[in-house]
């Protein structure tokens, strides 16, 4: 087979794991691995980089022996010079946490939810030979300190559902390193969280492996993260390695195509300086905007119980027709709460919302109908919100066959038509959403929103479960449709990039009040408010020469110290 | 967690009432008249009339009820009309063993089905699976009296190694080793439906607690497969089953009556039987009322139980 990557360029480190020839494949068709040879070296942190179907999360399981039933890996996957496919579980076991540690992707379950955490990371020791509980406690205790959770005293007997999500991303990192491993896989651990805490979490990493001299092989599919924290990077597309080779060559002058394209679609925000004074949204609104918020607030759980949890707070806001209003923020800023707003979907305490000049929680029940006809949702999850026993055309058709619009042929040629905007074939609309891609499905659930002609659409994060390369496909046609049909458009985003690439205008969002809004270059290019700044300078450059992230996370300590 | 109890009370105690009309009300719409039972086929209209007006059953319906709902909070539960003597003195002798033999056979079914579930997820085998699948399944479609009597014939009569019915002669306590010769076949046919129920769910429960991603987080680290079904998973899969357990405490009380004829078990059982054909109103109407009444304490128990186990209810989102 060929060569593991890169192992004869530099001399004196050691290789700690080798892949080689690595092919997993699956009783049923899926995506599989076809011919992986990757090393690390001591110390090193390696980028397995690529979108979904990649094989790249396989090869990290591959290397533990976590691979789903039904899985067969073949080829090699040495560790030093011990071979790890084949292992039996209880051999696996002893390799487990205690020289290869891994760490997964959503710390929100990858934590025991009815377990306090000094009891899991004590677990975990002691599923390595026996520790006394108090050895355990104060080991635990220096894990914590390690990980850099504030008070563990405190935090070393909560429930994981009491801490936040970059604090379970800790614990989950303290649970891998508990047994002082060599090597630890780390498969998208930033993935599901927000920009400020990648930020701190890409810096924790990077600190660890300076301390400790652990190896970390890193999998995302995020060229931001990679030129932040990575070595040498590995390009991997549908099974097979495309391209590797250092980060700063690599980022520098990318060789295969693929590579190039994939850094191509990373969507970049203006630096400094980049505002041009002459953005002026749409002209002179009509007489009523689109969509009018009046110092709203929505507050959570019971009031009577006084456990009442605002989510919103005096939040004004106005769309003009044909505009696209950017909402962007970490989770629990309130931005999904907005858009649902929009449509009534959950209860107002205060302030009014206006659609096109009219009260919309003032309005009748059936008024309240007729007004939602001309708005439209577009969901995160395209999987999720297409039912999956309906075909797509008759997904398309629902809204129309509700609303009892025109004759079965019209609704069909309705439909056909809306297929030919989203430019996907005729045919499609026989199938069911499981015979789609992501990208398709998203196509979809754009054509279904569209399909009553809305004035207003709210897009909740619809490119978020996206890759990138489809991704820029998707916002590509979520620009021409909104040109073409001219809807307005609240468009809800954690990704700063996507909202610079899509709005007219932005709010930013922090703890249900908006802390900034103005058009978007002049947001993004000259951000007043000190968060938006730090919003900004948290998300991971695509350029190995500019590691900002570290300077951001000492900036936020400075702060809060 | 007290608090969570007591702002339940006020429904379980809504529900009692609903209950207690609806049970009185029924009572009065099933076909049959007490009066006839007791007075024979020949009785002339006055001894007829005579024998009603005693019974009071010749005051309106809406003072009927109100009269026994106040001998019920006074705790006077009445006079039996066919089996004679007070309906508490009646329920007091028949308590007791019922309340042994329900209590003996939810154990049973306890202890059961967390051993069979855990052994089955642990060793995972297919030919284990498949047993254990073949005995659920038999547990839950054999009824009562075939799986009784199935127990009598193999367990009295063709290896006499247990009494084939009744209560221990001296009582419980005085030998317990005796006492527990006598419980075990009736307790073990009134908890064989309850185990099996239990014991499906709990494995399912189990093997879907273990595809969870917090599971492999604790096998990446290294945590043996037995730790992470005994220690991690369960403790994840026991709130559900209290429910499931709660549910079937309704499977053991109705089990309970035909068991005891089965097993000539002197409990409630045989009384109600005794009482429904008699149309024996005092005795039925107390029994109805206290088999709801220990189903609602059992669903409060089970929730309060829930939020227990569960820190997610129990601490709440505190950050």
């Amino acid at each position: 087979m060929t060569d593991p990557v890169g192992s004869t360029e530099e001399t004196g480190t050691r290789d700690v794991l080798t892949i080689e020839g690595l092919a997993i494949s699956f009783a049923q068709p899926r995506p599989a691995v076809n011919d992986i040879s990757v090393s690390i070296r001591q110390g090193e942190v390696l980028a397995l980089v690529g979108e979904s179907g990649s094989g790249k999360s396989m090869t990290a399981r591959a290397v533990l022996g976590l691979l789903p039933p039904g899985a067969r890996a073949s080829g090699s996957i040495r560790f030093h010079d011990q071979e790890l496919l084949g292992l039996s579980e209880r051999e696996l076991s002893q390799v487990r946490g205690r020289r290869i540690a891994m760490v997964f992707q959503e710390p929100q379950t990858a934590l025991n939810p009815v377990r306090t955490i000094g009891w899991q990371l004590r677990e975990v020791l002691r599923a390595h030979g026996s520790i006394s509980r108090r050895d355990a406690r104060a080991r635990a205790l220096a894990l914590l300190e390690q990980v850099e959770i504030p008070e563990p005293e405190r935090r070393i007997d909560h429930y994981p559902h009491q801490l936040s999500g970059g604090q379970k991303q800790r614990v989950v990192l303290a649970l891998a390193l508990a047994n002082e491993p060599e090597l630890l896989l780390a498969d998208e651990p930033t993935t599901a969280l927000d920009v400020t805490v990648q930020a701190e979490i890409l810096t924790l990493l990077r600190r660890i492996r300076e301390n400790t001299g652990t190896s970390i092989l890193l999998i995302t599919h995020n060229m931001g993260v990679v030129a932040e924290v990575a070595d040498r990077v590995v390009v991997l597309r549908q099974g097979d390695v495309v391209e590797s080779g250092g980060t700063a060559e690599l980022f520098r002058a990318p060789e295969h195509a693929y590579t190039r394209q994939l850094l191509d679609s990373v969507l970049t925000l203006p630096e400094a300086g980049d505002y041009v004074h002459s953005v002026p949204g749409p002209e002179a609104p009509a007489e009523h905007p689109a969509l009018s918020y009046e110092s709203v607030s929505v507050a959570y759980g019971s009031s009577r119980r006084g456990r009442a949890f605002p989510a919103v707070t005096q939040v004004s806001l106005d769309l003009a027709p044909g505009e696209v209003l950017g909402l962007v923020g970490e989770s629990g800023s309130g931005k999904t709460t907005l858009g649902r707003l929009a449509a009534g979907l959950v209860p107002l305490a205060g302030g009014t919302v206006r659609l096109d000049g009219e009260d919309l929680f003032a309005a009748s029940a059936a008024r309240r109908r007729e007004l939602g006809r001309d708005l439209a949702f577009v969901h995160q999850d395209p999987e999720a919100s297409l039912d999956p026993r309906m075909s797509v055309g008759a997904s398309i058709r629902e809204p129309l066959d509700i609303h009892r619009v025109g004759t079965p042929a019209e609704r069909a040629a309705r439909v056909a038509e809306l297929l030919e905007a989203v430019r996907l074939p005729a045919e499609v609309a026989r199938r069911r959403p499981r015979e789609l891609s992501g990208g398709q499905r998203q196509r979809i659930a754009m054509a279904r929103a569209l399909v009553l002609k809305p004035r207003l659409m709210i897009a909740d994060e619809p490119t978020s479960a996206l890759d990138v390369s489809v991704q820029a496909d998707v916002l590509a046609l979520f620009r021409d449709l909104q040109k073409e049909f001219g809807f307005a458009c609240v468009f809800i985003s954690h990704d700063l990039a996507v909202v610079n690439s899509v709005a007219d205008r932005v709010a930013v969002l922090r703890h249900g009040e908006v802390v900034e809004s103005g058009p978007v270059a002049q947001v993004f290019g000259t951000p007043s408010h000190p968060y938006t700044q730090r919003l900004l300078a948290a998300v991971p450059v695509p350029d190995p020469s500019r590691r900002t992230t570290e300077q951001v996370v000492e900036a936020n300590r400075r702060r809060a110290g | 967690m007290l608090s969570y109890l007591v702002r339940r009370i006020p429904s379980a105690v809504g529900v009692l009432f609903a209950a207690s009309f609806l049970i009185f009300l029924m009572l009065r719409l099933i076909p049959g008249d007490p009066v006839d039972a007791l007075a024979g086929q020949d009785a002339t209209q006055e001894s007829r009339d005579a024998i009603r007006a005693d019974l009071g059953l010749d005051k309106p319906f809406w003072s009927q009820y109100v009269s026994w709902l106040g001998g019920l909070f006074r705790l006077d539960l009445g006079q039996s009309y066919r089996i004679g003597g007070d309906v508490g003195d009646l329920l007091r002798n028949g308590a007791l063993n019922t309340v042994v033999l329900t209590v003996a056979a939810l154990l049973i079914a306890l202890v059961l089905a967390l051993v069979t579930s855990l052994v089955a997820v642990i060793r995972d085998s297919r030919w284990l699976n498949a047993a254990l699948n073949a005995v659920n399944t038999i547990g839950l479609a054999l009824p009562t009296f075939a799986s009784g009597l199935l127990l009598v014939l193999v367990f009295a009569v063709v290896f006499p190694l247990l009494p084939s019915g009744g209560t221990p002669p001296e009582g419980y306590l005085a030998r317990p080793d005796i006492s527990v010769q006598y419980l075990l076949l009736p307790a073990f046919c009134l908890a064989l439906p309850v185990w099996a129920g239990l014991s499906r769910f709990l494995t399912e429960a189990l093997r879907s607690q273990l595809r969870q991603p917090y599971i492999t987080t604790a096998r990446a680290a290294g945590v043996s497969r037995t730790r992470l079904v005994v220690r991690h998973a369960l403790p994840n899969a026991l709130p559900s089953a209290v429910t499931v357990l709660g549910i079937q405490v309704g499977t053991l009380l109705g089990g309970a009556v035909l068991v005891e004829q089965i097993f000539t078990w002197p409990g409630l059982g045989s009384l109600i039987e005794l009482a429904i054909s008699g149309r024996d109103y005092p005795v039925v109407q107390v029994l109805l009322l206290l088999s709801v009444a220990v189903f609602v304490v059992t669903q409060l128990l089970t929730d309060v139980l829930q939020a227990w186990l569960d820190p997610r209810i129990r601490i709440g989102g505190a950050r």
